[in-house]
C-alpha cells in the first residue's frame, strides 16, 4: 500500500514540476502544454462525449487484433512444435513476415481492405502473432522429458499428450507471451490508425496534429496509456485465474 | 499369450544389449534376468552403470538392439501394458489435484467413474494421504508427492511395478516410511516389482533378490536371506548389516572385474 502511495505522490510531484516549469519559463502551449491545460482538454473531450467513439474503436481494434493474432500465433506455435520438419521449412518465412516493418505494409493493406477497422486489426494481429508463436513453441518444446515418458508409458495418444500434458505445462509461458502481445496490440492499433484509421485514438492524434492542438495530443496519450493499463491488468487477472492451481496453497 | 503362467519368470530379460548411439559403447551389455510373479527384485549399482536404461528396456520405453524382453510371456514391442512406472522425480501434473493425478492413467483411457474415484481414494488412503486428495502437488511435501506417484502407478492394478530410484531425493525417515508402504502395497496386491537403487540398505530391505550392475553387466546376483514380512526394526539387526556388507563386497568385486576388463 505504501508503495502505491509513494507512486501516487511521485506522479503529483512530477506534474507539479511540469506545471511550474511551463508557467515559470513561459513555455508556449504548442511546444509543451501544462498539465492543467491537458486536464481541461481531456475533461472537455470526456464531457462532450467526443472521446468515447474513438476509445471504443481503438479498444475494438486491440481486442480483435489481439484475439486474431493470439489464436493464429498459438496455432502456428503448436503446428511448428509438433512438426519440426514443417517448422524448418516455414521458419524463414515466418521470420521474414515479422521483419517486414508493419507500417510499411499499411499502404498495401489500405489497397486490399480500404480505410477503417480491417487494416488496423490486421496490423495489430501481425504484431501480436509473433510473441504467442514463439512462447508456444518454447513452452511446448520444454516439457519435462520424464513427463513425456510417463505419457508414453500410459499409452497416451499424440493428441492426448498435446492437450493433457504439453499445453497445460506450457500455459505459464504462453500466458507470458500474451502479456507481451497485449502491450504490442496497443502499439499496433494506434500506429495502424496513423496510417489507415478514420476513427480511433491514433487517428485522433493525427487530427489533433493537423490543427496543432498539442494539449489534445497529450490528453490522447493519457487515454491511450490508461487503455493499455486496463488491458494489461485484464490479461494479468486472466493469467492469475488460469494459473491459480499451479501455485502453492 | 500362453496359458501356462510364465514358467520362466513373469518378466524375462533375455540377452539384452542396448546402445544409445550406433557406434557408441553398449550401455546395457548382455543382461539376462527374470522376475517371478509377485517377487520384488532390486537392481543395485552406481550412477551411470546402465540400471535406469535396463529398467526402461523392461518397461518397453526403449527397444533392445539385441535380445528381448517378455512380460507375462509376450515379447514387448512398445510400452508395456499393465505395468506401473515410478520415475526418479514424482512427475506429477501440477495443475491436477492429488486425486486427479492418481486417476490420470485411467482418465487417458476412459472417463473415470465413481468406482474409479473410490479406488483412487483408497490408494491415497493406503499411502497415508486420505486427507490430501483435493490438494495440488505444489501444496504437498516431497515425500507426499512421491506417495502420490506410487499411488498413480498402482491405480490400474498392475501386475508389475518398475521403480527408478523413486525415493532417492527424500530424507532418510521419509524414505524408510515409503519403503514400508511399498512393501505393504506389493504384498497386499501380489504385485511384482523391479526396483532400481544405488542405496545398498534399500536394496536389502526391499528385495527378495538383488542384482549388482556395473558397466552395463550384472556382476553379481543373489537372494536376500531375510524373512518376510520385514519389520522396520530389521534395519538395525546384525543379519541386515551382514547382508549389506556382503553386497558391498560384491559391488567392490564387480568394480575390480570391470577394471581388469578395461
Amino acid at each position: 500500500m505504501s508503495a502505491r502511495l509513494a507512486s501516487g505522490l511521485l506522479l503529483l510531484a512530477l506534474l507539479a514540476a511540469w506545471e511550474t516549469w511551463c508557467r515559470a519559463a513561459a513555455v508556449p502551449a504548442l511546444i509543451l502544454p501544462p498539465p492543467s491545460a491537458v486536464a481541461a482538454t481531456l475533461w472537455g473531450e470526456v464531457a462532450s462525449g467526443r472521446l468515447w467513439p474513438h476509445l471504443a474503436v481503438t479498444a475494438a481494434e486491440m481486442t480483435l487484433g489481439l484475439a486474431l493474432g493470439a489464436a493464429v500465433g498459438l496455432g502456428a506455435g503448436i503446428l511448428l512444435a509438433e512438426s519440426p520438419a514443417l517448422g524448418r521449412v516455414l521458419r524463414p518465412y515466418i521470420l521474414a513476415s515479422q521483419l517486414v516493418p508493419k507500417l510499411a505494409l499499411g499502404p498495401l493493406l489500405i489497397i486490399w481492405f480500404g480505410f477503417g477497422l480491417t487494416p488496423t486489426v490486421v496490423v495489430t494481429a501481425l504484431i501480436c502473432f509473433f510473441p504467442l508463436m514463439e512462447t508456444t513453441l518454447t513452452g511446448l518444446a520444454e516439457v519435462d522429458p520424464a513427463r513425456r515418458e510417463l505419457f508414453r508409458m500410459l499409452g497416451a495418444s499424440r493428441l492426448q499428450t498435446l492437450l493433457r500434458l504439453k499445453l497445460p505445462a506450457a500455459l505459464p509461458v504462453i500466458l507470458a507471451g500474451l502479456r507481451v502481445a497485449v502491450v504490442l496490440a496497443l502499439v499496433g492499433a494506434v500506429v495502424g490508425e496513423f496510417v489507415a484509421g478514420r476513427a480511433g485514438l491514433g487517428a485522433s492524434i493525427i487530427a489533433a496534429q493537423s490543427v496543432m492542438d498539442s494539449s489534445l495530443i497529450v490528453a490522447l496519450f493519457v487515454v491511450i496509456t490508461a487503455l493499455g493499463m486496463v488491458f494489461y491488468e485484464a490479461v494479468r487477472a486472466l493469467e492469475r485465474l488460469a494459473l491459480r492451481r499451479y501455485r502453492k496453497g | 499369450m500362453p496359458t501356462d503362467p510364465d514358467p520362466e519368470g513373469f518378466v524375462a530379460i533375455e540377452g539384452v544389449r542396448y546402445r544409445y548411439d550406433a557406434g557408441g559403447p553398449a550401455i546395457v551389455n548382455g543382461v539376462d534376468w527374470t522376475v517371478p510373479r509377485g517377487a520384488i527384485h532390486c537392481l543395485l549399482g552406481r550412477s551411470g552403470c546402465g540400471k535406469t536404461t535396463l529398467l526402461k528396456l523392461a518397461a518397453g520405453l526403449l527397444m533392445p538392439d539385441e535380445g528381448r524382453v517378455r512380460v507375462a510371456g509376450a515379447v514387448l514391442r512398445g510400452p508395456a501394458p499393465r505395468v506401473g512406472f515410478v520415475f526418479q522425480a514424482p512427475t506429477l501434473l501440477e495443475w491436477l489435484s492429488a486425486l486427479d493425478n492418481v486417476l490420470l492413467p485411467l482418465s487417458l483411457k476412459r472417463r473415470p467413474g465413481p468406482a474409479d474415484r473410490e479406488a483412487a481414494r483408497d490408494l491415497l488412503a493406503l499411502v497415508g494421504l486420505a486427507d490430501h486428495a483435493g490438494r495440488h502437488p505444489a501444496a504437498l511435501s516431497g515425500g507426499q508427492q512421491s506417495r502420490v506417484a506410487v499411488a498413480r502407478a498402482l491405480i490400474g492394478g498392475p501386475d508389475l511395478l518398475l521403480l527408478d530410484e523413486p525415493f532417492a531425493a527424500l530424507d532418510a525417515l521419509t524414505r524408510e516410511e515409503l519403503q514400508d508402504d511399498l512393501l505393504r502395497l506389493c504384498a497386499l496386491r501380489g504385485t511384482a516389482a523391479l526396483f532400481v537403487t544405488h542405496d545398498i540398505a534399500e536394496a536389502v530391505y526391499l528385495g527378495d533378490r538383488v542384482a549388482v550392475m556395473a558397466a552395463g553387466r550384472i556382476t553379481h546376483s543373489g537372494p536376500v536371506a531375510l524373512p518376510r514380512p520385514r519389520p522396520p526394526g530389521l534395519r538395525y539387526e546384525p543379519a541386515f548389516a551382514a547382508a549389506c556388507r556382503a553386497l558391498r563386497e560384491a559391488m567392490d568385486r564387480g568394480e575390480t572385474v570391470r577394471e581388469r576388463a578395461a
